[in-house]
Formats: structure tokens, C-alpha cells, sequence
């Protein structure tokens, strides 16, 4: 948990071997299926779920964030009937037509809304709760103030991102690919990066597509500390290790009389560090708001 | 034949109103004052609305107003009112992607619900949920195949409405808001300010840089899916969307005519259809961009990616409108859109008549004297014009 606040921490790890290190210090994790999630690093094979019971006594949650397609219906059902032999808390889902097929099987865990862009009011989150959707996945690309007063009219249980990079762009295109393709290059690397601008943004063409994360860390150890959620969520992709025990071990202990010295030390681990939308509200009447 | 297919297009304001729906559409698609997806277009007045509604149904057509954004807290305040106003309107339907406004106008209004493409809705199951919910379209999602299409509208009973012409995101509806980082505009409220279409440049993993001939870019080509309407037709497809709310009456005028004949001429005599090429040309012409179907016959390789930078000419095909037509005098009053001069070879379209191509003899300006040239925008000239022409109809460039 965190220090002055309630809320427990989940982390979306990166691999075996961080979960392994992390997991005396976190609450959870959110882990992935191989071919059925996007945007989570540390992804495991259907076939290999055992996995799961090696990790006691924590909040498990599995990511089937993808968009689904008729042919990913029938491994959606086969995945949620097969999870439900094992100590999961939740599924986390992006597609409607999982919450359908979920609502049609009678398991044990919960289900998550997990449209990261799309969880941005109390009413839209109380309306999936109507379905029998336990929990939400707020979005990252609202305020503090937004999330609080979500928080106060919520009634699922909510959990939030508030370190890490942030996902910006999900597509079924394989972009990498084709640009390589069309200009005869060649690369292999794991992880690309989009630069403009002295930004530099990672870009991941895999199997569903293309993904996008922000140019920035987030950092939302202030945040945590002003909201009541039931997780907040703690993200390792493309962070060392070492670094992100410490990132955990600060928001485990922060409080509000070292809530400063904390936000500064996170800070100064990362050269790009930000708040995100916790205290940016975006724009969309340009003219309006250009006077 | 399955059903003939409604042919939707987009509107802009009034005139693009009018003109989409004089030049064939079935039904458009407008903006209201709130909460839809071009926060920076002109939009409609809830006035507008209701004249645009009025011109629609006096010509049995339809008006369907989107109110597609993602809410956020504050936006919730002004969402019944909104709702009851485009009641009030008597709007065909709105066309929505949160879920409030989804169960809002269904518990609070008689409104029809179309479910927006911004919902990304591309499977069964999913269509299922919403068609239990009460919404009576499903706009789906344009990473579609046929195949899924097809096995959706075989399974659920439900209209389903699917895009045929104009641009394409590069990612899921819904899961790009790249704009909000890089810009902090709204991608979900209307602010999307098409990072899609902007240079980047492509590192590998040890951020080194991957120089091709052309700058890294999302940017996809458009969606065209002219070849393929009368497969869309046989699947049973109910709604053909055409995208473009700020699109220009002449490429609003130019799209809907040509998809009005192809459907036409499929369904009136399946038998004897063959593929017009000119059709195809007209369109690219308009659009000035490669279009290519995309998702629909699973090709979404790079033959789809735009890599021509930002090099886009705008298109000087459109040379004027015709405000009046003197049926004694064969006298066409025009207004310029772009340059022409006397001795020009012509085109005039319109919807109640075959294309006449004319040579331009004399041109007469407002002070009733004889021009060479029509240079200044908007100007407005006399042209003889032995062949009935109509008010609305459009000269072009003959090519």
C-alpha cells in the first residue's frame, strides 16, 4: 500500500524476473496473454497459466486489452473459462464483446474497464458497473480534479496509472513494418523510437500492430497521495529495474510530510519526467481557447 | 437483391447540406453546437438543424447529428438539454460513442441511437450488446474485413453501416490521442490535431536513426471502396458512409454523384454493371490523394502508407457554381471557385443531367461587360449555356 493512502500499488511488470524482486513490495501485478493484450509488457502463453500459481498471495490481474476481431471470440471464451481455475482477481478488457461473453459464463473473478482513453466520467464508468463490470481503469489522459470527482460519484472500484509511460496510439496496421518494407530497410530491434522535436516517443510493431507510449515518464507520486482509488498502477515498461524498486519503494512510503523530497527524487532518476494530464487539462475548442 | 443501401454523406453547414442531398445522398451526417467530434468546424446552430431537418424530410430524406466525443465530467451537465433540443429538432438520429449518452437518449428521449465507428465495435459479440441496449445502427469499426462484416451481419439483426470513401485513421477509433500528448488537443473531443500525418524520424533500438528515401509518417492513404460497392450491396450492408464533415461542397458534390450512380446502376440492372473507370478517376481527381480499400480485402500493408510527405496540391478542378439558369435566354449566372478564360473545354455535372462538356465562347461580368479572363474568387459572370443547366450545379475542369 501506499504510505498515507489506502490504495494498494499493482505494477505492470516486465518479465518473470522483476515479479520475482518486486513481489514483496507490491500488492499485484497485471499480466498479459500472449496475442490478446497490447500495451503489457510481461505477456505469458495461454498454455502456460501455471505461472500464475507461483505468484501467491497477490492481486492478480490479466490484460485482454485488445481490440477483438470475430476469430479472437472463441480464444476469448476458451481464456476466460481457463482463468477461472486459478486465484485471478480480475480481467481487464478493452473490447464490449468480452464484457458479453463474460456476463454469459458465471466466473469467479471480476472484469476491469480498461478503455484507457475512454474512462474519463463517473457516469460511463457507473454505467459498465451497471453490467456487472466491478472495477475501472481510469484513463490517463484526465486531470487530479477529474479523478477525484470520479472518484466521490464512482461505484466500481477504480484503479489508476500513476507512474510510467503512458499508451497513445493502438492500430491494427503494422506501421514499423510497412516503412521498412516500402524503403527496403532492415531492423530488428525489439523497441523503435519515434523522434520530433527532442522527443523522443517508443514504438512497438508486434503481432496485433503498432503501439505508441509517451515521450515522457509519468510521475504521479503527489497524485497518489490526493486520491482514493483501489490501485494505482505502477508501469516498468522500458525502465530498469533497479531504478523502478526505487520508483516503488517511494510511493510504499510517501507521505505528506515527504511527499516533496519523494516527487523530487523521482524527478532526478529520469531526465524526462512529467505530470501527464494530472495537472494539464487538454484543449479541443482550439479557437475558442486560442483568444 | 438485399435491400438498396442508404448513401450518407457528410455536411459541413447548411450548403453542404443542400448540396449532398440534392446531388444524391440519402441522408447526411451533421455537427450540432455540442459535443461532437469537430469541436473546430463551423457546426450547426440547433436553428440550422432544424432547417436542415425541415429541407431533409421535405425530400424524404434523413439528418442524423453526431454527438460522438468521449464525456468527461463536465460535459455531463449539459447532456440532457443537449439531448431534448436535437429531440426537438426531430432529428432521424444521433450517432453517439459513450455509453451515457447512449443510455440518455435511450431512457430520456425518442431519439434513434447509431453507434459511432468511434466505438470501434468490430465483432459479434459486441454488436450483440448494443443491439440489446436499443442502439438500432452500429457504425463499425473501419479495421472491418469483408469477412467480418459479413459474418456480423449474418448473425446479428441489427443495420449496419460501414465507410466506403475518405480518410482513414491510423489506429483504432478511439485508442490514438496522440494529439493530446503532442499537442494537448482532444483527440476524443474534437480536437484531433492529426499527428498522423506528421514527419518523424524512425530509431532503432540503440537510437540510431532508420533513414528511408521518405520521412517515417502513420499516414495512411484514403479509403476508397468504388470497386467494391456491388459486394458491399450483396452483402446486405444498410448504410454507406462517407467521410468528411469539412469537405468542400465540390468534393462533397463530386463523391456522393459518382457513389449515386454506381449503386444505382448496380441495383437497377445487376446483370449488365460493369466497373466504370472514369468513375474512378473523377474520385481521385477530387480527393487529390491514392485511395485504396484497406481493411475490406485485408491488404493494410504498405501499399495503404502514405509516404509523400506533406506535398498535397490543393485541387483547382472546380471552376464555379451556377446561382440561376435563364431557360429563355439559355443564360448561366456562375460564381467562381477558380481561374478559367475564355476558349476552356468544360464540364458541367449536376444531378439532374449527364455531364456537358462546352466550350467557354463569351463571358459577361457584372457590369455586363465581355471578359477573357475570370480571375477573382467569387466573382460572378454570365455564360450562354445551350444545354439546360440547374441552379447548383457545377462547372470543372474537363480532363
Amino acid at each position: 500500500m501506499c504510505g498515507d493512502n489506502m490504495s494498494k500499488i499493482l505494477t505492470m511488470p516486465s518479465n518473470l524476473v522483476e515479479i520475482e524482486k518486486t513481489i514483496n513490495l507490491v500488492d499485484g501485478f497485471i499480466i498479459g496473454i500472449k496475442g490478446m493484450c497490447v500495451n503489457t509488457n510481461y505477456c505469458i502463453d495461454i498454455n502456460n497459466l501455471d505461472i500464475l500459481n507461483t505468484i501467491n498471495d497477490k492481486d492478480i490481474f490479466i490484460c485482454l486489452n485488445k481490440n477483438m476481431h470475430n476469430k479472437d471470440l472463441e480464444v476469448v471464451k476458451n481464456i476466460l473459462i481457463e482463468l477461472n481455475k486459478y486465484n485471478i482477481k480480475g480481467v481487464l478488457y478493452y473490447d464490449v464483446g468480452v464484457l458479453n461473453i463474460y456476463n454469459s459464463l458465471g466466473l469467479n473473478y471480476d472484469l476491469v474497464w480498461s478503455q484507457e482513453h475512454l474512462s474519463t466520467n463517473y457516469n460511463t464508468i457507473n454505467y459498465w458497473h451497471s453490467f456487472g463490470v466491478n472495477y475501472a481503469h481510469i484513463s490517463s489522459d484526465i486531470t487530479e480534479e477529474e479523478i477525484i470527482k470520479i472518484t466521490e460519484k464512482s461505484n466500481a472500484k477504480l484503479m489508476v496509472n500513476l507512474f510510467g509511460y503512458l499508451p497513445m496510439f493502438v492500430s491494427k496496421r503494422h506501421i514499423i513494418k510497412n516503412y521498412l518494407e516500402y524503403f527496403n530497410l532492415n531492423d530488428n530491434s525489439n523497441i523503435n523510437y519515434m523522434y520530433k522535436e527532442n522527443k523522443t516517443y517508443p514504438i512497438i510493431d508486434n503481432s496485433i500492430g503498432t503501439q505508441v507510449y509517451s515521450n515522457n515518464i509519468l510521475n504521479g507520486i503527489r497524485t497518489s497521495l490526493n486520491i482514493d482509488v483501489e490501485y494505482i498502477i505502477l508501469n516498468s515498461f522500458n525502465i530498469k529495474l533497479d531504478k523502478f524498486i526505487d520508483v516503488i519503494n517511494l510511493f510504499k512510503t510517501a507521505d505528506k510530510d515527504n511527499i516533496d523530497k519523494y516527487n523530487e527524487k523521482i524527478n532526478n532518476m529520469f531526465t524526462n519526467v512529467d505530470y501527464g494530464f494530472l495537472n494539464t487539462k487538454t484543449i479541443y475548442r482550439v479557437k475558442k481557447n486560442e483568444k | 437483391m438485399k435491400n438498396k443501401p442508404e448513401l450518407l454523406a457528410p455536411a459541413g453547414d447548411l450548403e453542404r447540406l443542400k448540396i449532398a442531398l440534392k446531388y444524391g445522398a440519402d441522408a447526411v451526417y451533421i455537427g450540432g453546437p455540442l459535443l461532437n467530434l469537430r469541436a473546430n468546424a463551423i457546426n450547426f446552430t440547433i436553428d440550422q438543424i432544424k432547417e436542415g431537418v425541415e429541407f431533409a424530410h421535405s425530400l424524404n430524406k434523413k439528418v442524423y447529428v453526431t454527438v460522438n466525443i468521449v464525456l468527461h465530467n463536465e460535459e455531463l451537465e449539459e447532456l440532457d438539454k443537449y439531448l431534448k433540443n436535437l429531440e426537438k429538432c426531430n432529428v432521424d438520429a444521433i450517432i453517439v460513442s459513450d455509453p451515457t449518452i447512449v443510455k440518455e437518449a435511450l431512457e430520456k428521449t425518442n431519439l434513434e441511437v447509431h453507434l459511432s465507428t468511434q466505438a470501434s465495435t468490430l465483432n459479434i459479440e459486441a454488436c450483440k450488446f448494443w443491439k440489446q441496449q436499443g442502439v438500432s445502427r452500429i457504425v463499425l469499426g473501419r479495421e472491418c474485413t469483408k469477412k467480418e462484416i459479413e459474418e456480423i451481419i449474418n448473425n446479428v439483426d441489427i443495420e449496419i453501416e460501414t465507410f466506403i470513401h475518405g480518410a482513414m485513421c491510423a489506429g483504432y477509433s478511439g485508442r490514438c490521442v496522440m494529439s493530446n500528448f503532442l499537442t494537448n488537443r482532444d483527440a476524443n473531443r474534437g480536437g484531433c490535431s492529426q499527428i498522423c500525418r506528421w514527419d518523424f524520424d524512425l530509431l532503432d533500438e540503440e537510437k540510431k536513426e532508420i533513414k528511408g528515401e521518405k520521412p517515417f509518417t502513420f499516414c495512411s492513404k484514403d479509403l476508397s471502396m468504388l470497386k467494391f460497392i456491388p459486394d458491399m450491396i450483396d452483402m446486405g450492408i444498410s448504410s454507406f458512409k462517407i467521410e468528411g464533415r469539412m469537405r468542400s461542397i465540390y468534393y462533397i458534390a463530386t463523391v456522393i454523384s459518382i457513389y449515386r450512380k454506381v449503386i444505382d446502376e448496380y441495383y437497377q440492372q445487376k446483370d449488365k454493371y460493369t466497373y466504370n473507370k472514369e468513375y474512378e478517376t473523377t474520385l481521385r481527381r477530387c480527393a487529390n490523394r491514392d485511395s485504396v480499400p484497406q481493411f475490406f480485402n485485408e491488404v493494410y500493408d504498405s501499399t495503404c502508407s502514405y509516404y509523400n510527405g506533406r506535398e498535397e496540391i490543393s485541387n483547382q478542378d472546380f471552376l464555379g457554381i451556377i446561382l440561376d439558369y435563364d431557360k429563355e435566354t439559355k443564360i448561366a449566372t456562375i460564381e467562381q471557385r477558380n481561374y478559367f478564360k475564355k476558349g476552356d473545354i468544360v464540364e458541367i455535372f449536376g444531378p439532374k443531367h449527364n455531364i456537358i462538356t462546352k466550350k467557354i465562347d463569351k463571358i459577361i461580368d457584372e457590369n455586363n461587360s465581355e471578359i477573357e479572363i475570370v480571375r477573382h474568387p467569387r466573382q460572378v459572370v454570365k455564360i450562354k449555356i445551350n444545354d439546360t443547366v440547374h441552379i447548383d450545379d457545377m462547372i470543372r475542369v474537363k480532363y
